[in-house]
């Protein structure tokens, strides 16, 4: 393995972590800007989850509160690569949610925004709901996050410096 | 194999094993640390949220309003319910279309129309323009001038993404209405009715109402709110 390394410098096992270093600081940034674009209106962020129909007022109200900083918490855990799998997996699980909400939106025939990246789930009049663009670009994260689940494993991670220390 | 070096390669396995249960515990406390932080962070969203409703001072409704609903025009029978943003350029459309229709309907006696002036596109300005607009409606309703008022906002429109208008512009709007230029400047600048506006934005929400603008006619949907659907609407109602 280490031979095949040393010869063609370019080896799925020699790359692989540096990839999962891409992955995970991409999937830090769909969080980061996800959270950001939504904590500055809390109530807004509260209004869009309502849109969807799908809980009572109140509850909406808790999960568009917390939402925000839930999405920066975990952008924050894929920067630093800090229980990498542990937040692949919960993305994973959001993202699921996501594209679940968004499909029976569209299956109620609701017209709505998705309100992912902010503007609080109201479409403007005479605007069409975009469900199948934001449902396939949820669907791109949701690819990154299971790389992630699968190989957790990656370079300028803390969990790699964990690793390194107790062996 | 010698005793000896079967021993030997024994301890090594259980060396190995005891590492990979290390890791094992270690990758398990780690996952939780960080579900641990997750919920920390929900919790402290929901606190954020909770200090920022508590934050902008008392709930007061201001002329012609309720603590739920916008100002009224007109006394008629049928009712008008429209939900709008000041910000919202196809609100100033439906202001610029159906509004002299609407206004036929009031002078006519026919309707009661509420302008609930929700505050939906605070993120589309840098200033959160639809709220303070919003607040600024209620001061000039408490001042007689809430139709002036509106109608000055919209044909004054700000483009969505801009600072929109400042404080002292919408007062020099009242004041050129007549509005008095003490009561009403210290009422659009102390920002009174706030606290009134995000809580008929969440009546808003609460009542399904997901854009702006929404035009009922006796609680019934109007899809395309042209002035003649508008106009049919509550001749049939």
């Amino acid at each position: 393995m280490s031979v095949t390394t040393l010869t063609s410098g370019v080896s799925w096992p020699g790359i692989r972590p540096w990839l999962g270093t891409l992955v995970r600081l991409g999937l830090a940034a769909v969080w980061l800007f996800a959270g950001a674009a939504k904590v500055g209106d809390l109530a807004g962020s509260g209004r869009a989850v309502n849109a969807y129909q799908v809980m009572p007022f109140e509850v909406a109200k808790v999960i568009g509160a917390a939402l925000p900083f839930v999405e920066i918490a975990l952008g924050v855990l894929l920067v630093v690569g800090l229980a990498t799998r542990a937040a692949a997996a919960i993305s994973a699980a959001l993202l699921l949610v996501f594209i679940a909400g968004i499909s029976s939106a569209w299956a109620r025939g609701l017209s709505i925004d998705c309100g992912c990246f902010g503007s609080g789930g109201q479409l403007a009049a005479g605007q069409s709901p975009s469900y199948a663009p934001e449902i396939a670009r949820d669907i791109g994260f949701l690819v990154l996050a299971a790389f992630l689940l699968v190989w957790p494993r990656t370079r300028l991670s803390i969990d790699r410096w964990l690793e390194g220390t107790n062996e | 194999m010698s005793k000896r070096q079967e021993r030997k390669s024994a301890a090594k396995v259980v060396r190995k094993q005891l590492a990979a249960e290390r890791r094992r515990k270690r990758t398990m406390w780690v996952s939780i640390a960080a579900v641990a932080v997750l919920v920390i962070a929900g919790l402290i969203g929901w606190g954020v949220y909770q200090s920022q409703r508590s934050d902008t001072g008392p709930l007061v409704a201001p002329a012609s309003a309720t603590t739920t609903t916008g100002e009224t025009v007109g006394s008629g029978p049928v009712s008008i319910r429209i939900y709008e943003d000041f910000l919202c350029p196809f609100c100033r459309q439906l202001e610029s279309t159906a509004g002299p229709a609407i206004n036929d309907l009031v002078s006519q006696n026919k309707v009661t129309v509420t302008y609930n002036t929700v505050a939906f596109l605070d993120r589309a300005s840098t200033t959160e323009y639809s709220t303070r607009s919003a607040a600024a409606a209620g001061c000039a309703a408490d001042g007689g001038k809430f139709k002036e008022f509106h109608d000055a906002l919209y044909a004054q429109q700000p483009a969505e993404g801009s600072a929109g208008l400042s404080n002292q512009q919408m007062i020099d709007i009242g004041t050129g209405l007549g509005l008095n230029g003490d009561t009403f400047g210290s009422c659009v600048n102390s920002g009174r009715y706030q606290p009134w506006v995000a809580s008929v934005t969440e009546a808003a929400s609460r009542a399904g109402v997901t854009a702006t603008p929404t035009v009922l006619v006796n609680d019934q949907v109007i899809q395309n709110p042209t002035p003649d659907a508008i106009v049919a609407a509550v001749n049939a109602a």
